[in-house]
């Protein structure tokens, strides 16, 4: 599917619906001012329905698809980052540091053995420098003993 | 007189402290860093270091010229790709390329590197002092202001953002919609009500503003460089006899660096308009002028002027830009508007009482500005090379780096995989968001002045018990109305009419 604005104020208008559907019923249960809650979100939903409407009505725009393989790398890296979103605590900064270098590093041409090196180092690294230099706490994970 | 004397003495006392010294230092040279690799700028630079500031536990006045000198020193920093690979390293050293490159190809790549430091030290000294004179006017002028005028002057930042930075107002609306829209989830401070919480507690404190920022600026912009992938830099630059420029030659471009300094201020001032709008400003004014006076003159093939004007104004735009953050508490630029966020992180609402219960803060910042110029035009000159070796790190380990930094920084607010969730989720809508030209700086002020935004009106309408009509009263707040209207509409008709002649600005 191409982008263009119609994709994007059919979005729009898609998130003005869910801003109204879980914003209609915000009720304060007591009142002591005559704008309650709910009255600004709605009024931000409406403007976004009002530009998504535009939007989707003229159309046009359409993005430039990406270059081939693009779409495949984009796709790689989503996953990669939100993998490391989730091992970042569990496993601990070090380990999830360094694991997330060396596919991220693959996935921008670097070599195996560069990329290897270059993510325990900056585990390493990094953990020294903001967790024990600069007082930054980073989760130690699975390494909790060792640290 | 004497208060200007005492606000200087009070700011560099401050600034002079040192790990204020320290940091200003340290974050000149970051800043530099930032500027030179493309893809980077400014509001990214500052958007990675908030949370880490805070982390360390730095106290506010010490974040604040951390960031500030990260902010002018990207400024810096972007000229160097420009000068030497024709590459702008952000959006606001575009206008250097024109000018910069071809003096490179002559041989005069020092020259120009050492002339461009120069003019963006002039430009950013220029704005130094329209901040000292013109700041605490403001602020006298502003502390008059009731909750009616302040939701007008919120909406008067936003007409600005939105109609001068892109093509498609339209989409700039919908960026400021969506980041007013994201700052209403949480608690709703006046009735305690829970807002698109969906019962998680996660939720219940709001979605902080680093995590949008990180996402927007960090993780989005990391699967855009994934778009190409572009094998190392190389410079290849002609070798230059001279280091430096020389008197006459900074005789020859003085009055265009002086000029596009005064005029970069005053863009810098306006919301919205910013560092890319003031150096294309300044650029087109320079040639104009100069080439209808001197038929020597050779803009976009090697002009000094063209070189040193545009570098005058993006420094002194960034620069001004301080003062609708610090004088008012709107900021009128991406990069303002974070860090006015990390201002909240710390709990202090920059806005014209600022100026009275944290003299410390204002006057600290303002003379750290001073003192990270001198240090980034000692760097700038002597140390290049060094920035522009910054290219050749690889991708491969720059961008692991960059994410890792990131993460740091969000989990140090929160600690929660929560946060960092949700960081990747808004980096991938960001992503599409950006792919169908979306502009992101209104977003990000959507979500810093939302809940500002909100408390005003509601505060507004209940003096009024519900009548809309107290937004339409007061003479500042109609005035504030007609610019509105007029900063709305003016522009998008001067883009229709002048076509022809028209400059190209990047939206950053």
């Amino acid at each position: 599917m191409a982008l263009n604005d119609r994709v994007l104020g059919i979005g729009a208008l898609f998130f003005a619906a869910f801003l109204t559907w879980f914003g209609y019923d915000l009720e304060a249960p007591f009142t002591y001012e005559p704008v309650g809650p709910k009255a600004f979100p709605l009024m931000l939903a409406l403007i976004i329905a009002i530009c998504g409407v535009r939007l989707a009505y003229k159309g046009g725009n359409t993005v430039e698809p990406n270059p081939e393989g693009a779409n495949f790398r984009i796709m790689t890296m989503i996953i990669y980052v939100a993998t490391y979103a989730f091992l970042f605590q569990w496993v601990g900064f070090i380990l999830s540091t360094a694991l997330m270098t060396i596919f991220v590093g693959r996935l921008f041409n670097g070599a195996w053995i560069k990329c290897i090196v270059g993510g325990v180092a900056m585990g390493l690294l990094f953990f020294l420098l903001f967790d024990k230099a600069l007082d930054v706490v980073l989760p130690t994970g699975i390494l909790g003993d060792l640290l | 007189m004497s208060g200007l004397m005492e606000h200087l003495s009070i700011g560099f006392g401050v600034a002079f402290s040192g790990i204020n010294l320290l940091v200003a230092a340290l974050g000149s040279f970051i800043g530099t860093i930032v500027g030179v690799l493309p893809g980077l700028g400014p509001i990214n630079g500052v958007a990675m270091l908030v949370p880490i500031a805070f982390a360390m536990q730095l106290p506010p006045e010490t974040a604040l010229i951390l960031l500030a000198a990260v902010y002018v020193g990207a400024e810096y920093g972007g000229r160097i790709t420009s000068i030497l690979i024709n590459v702008p390293g952000e959006a606001a050293a575009v206008m250097t390329t024109l000018d910069g490159y071809p003096l490179a190809r002559q041989g005069l790549a020092s020259v120009a590197l050492s002339l461009s430091a120069w003019s963006s030290f002039i430009g950013s000294t220029i704005a130094i002092f329209g901040i000292l004179l013109l700041a605490p006017l403001l602020a006298k002028w502003a502390i008059a202001f009731g909750p009616a005028e302040y939701f007008v002057l919120m909406v008067f930042a936003f007409c600005a953002l939105t109609s001068l930075l892109g093509e498609q107002p339209v989409k700039g609306i919908l960026a400021a919609m969506i980041g007013l829209a994201i700052a209403t989830v949480g608690v709703d401070a006046n009735s305690g009500v829970y807002r698109y919480t969906f019962d998680l507690p996660n939720l219940a404190d709001g979605i902080d503003f680093v995590v949008v920022v990180i996402g927007l600026f960090a993780v989005s912009e990391m699967l855009q460089m994934l778009e190409n992938l572009l094998s190392g830099i190389s410079i290849d630059v002609p070798k230059s006899e001279r280091k430096l420029f020389n008197l006459k030659e900074m005789a020859f471009t003085w009055w265009s660096t002086v000029r596009a300094g005064f005029l970069g201020f005053f863009i810098g001032i306006l919301p919205g308009a910013g560092a890319s709008v003031a150096s294309a400003v300044a650029y087109a004014n320079e040639k104009k002028l100069i080439e209808s006076k001197d038929p020597d003159a050779k803009f976009g093939k090697g002009d000094m002027r063209g070189l040193a004007a545009p570098e005058s104004a993006n420094n002194s735009a960034a620069t001004g830009s301080f003062i609708p953050m610090l004088a008012l508490g709107v900021p009128g630029s991406g990069t303002t508007a974070v860090m006015m966020g990390a201002l909240t992180l710390y709990n202090i609402t920059p806005g014209p009482v600022l100026f009275d219960t944290q003299p410390q803060l204002v006057w600290g910042l303002i003379a750290s500005l001073f003192i990270a110029n001198v240090m980034l035009l000692l760097m700038n000159i002597p140390m290049v090379r060094v920035f522009a070796s910054m290219l050749s790190i690889p991708s491969w380990l720059l961008v692991p780096g960059i994410l890792s930094i990131s993460f740091i920084g969000v989990y140090a607010i929160n600690a929660t995989t929560f946060d960092l969730m949700l960081v990747v989720g808004i980096g991938v809508i960001g992503y599409f968001l950006r792919k169908m030209n979306v502009p992101m700086a209104p977003l990000v002020l959507g979500v810093v002045l939302g809940d500002m935004m909100e408390q005003n009106l509601r505060r507004a309408l209940s003096i009024t018990n519900g009548e809309i009509s107290i937004l339409f009263e007061s003479p500042i707040s109609i005035s504030l109305w007609v610019a509105a209207i007029l900063v709305g509409v003016v522009p998008p008709l001067l883009r229709k009419f002048s076509r022809k002649n028209e400059i190209h600005v990047p939206a950053n």
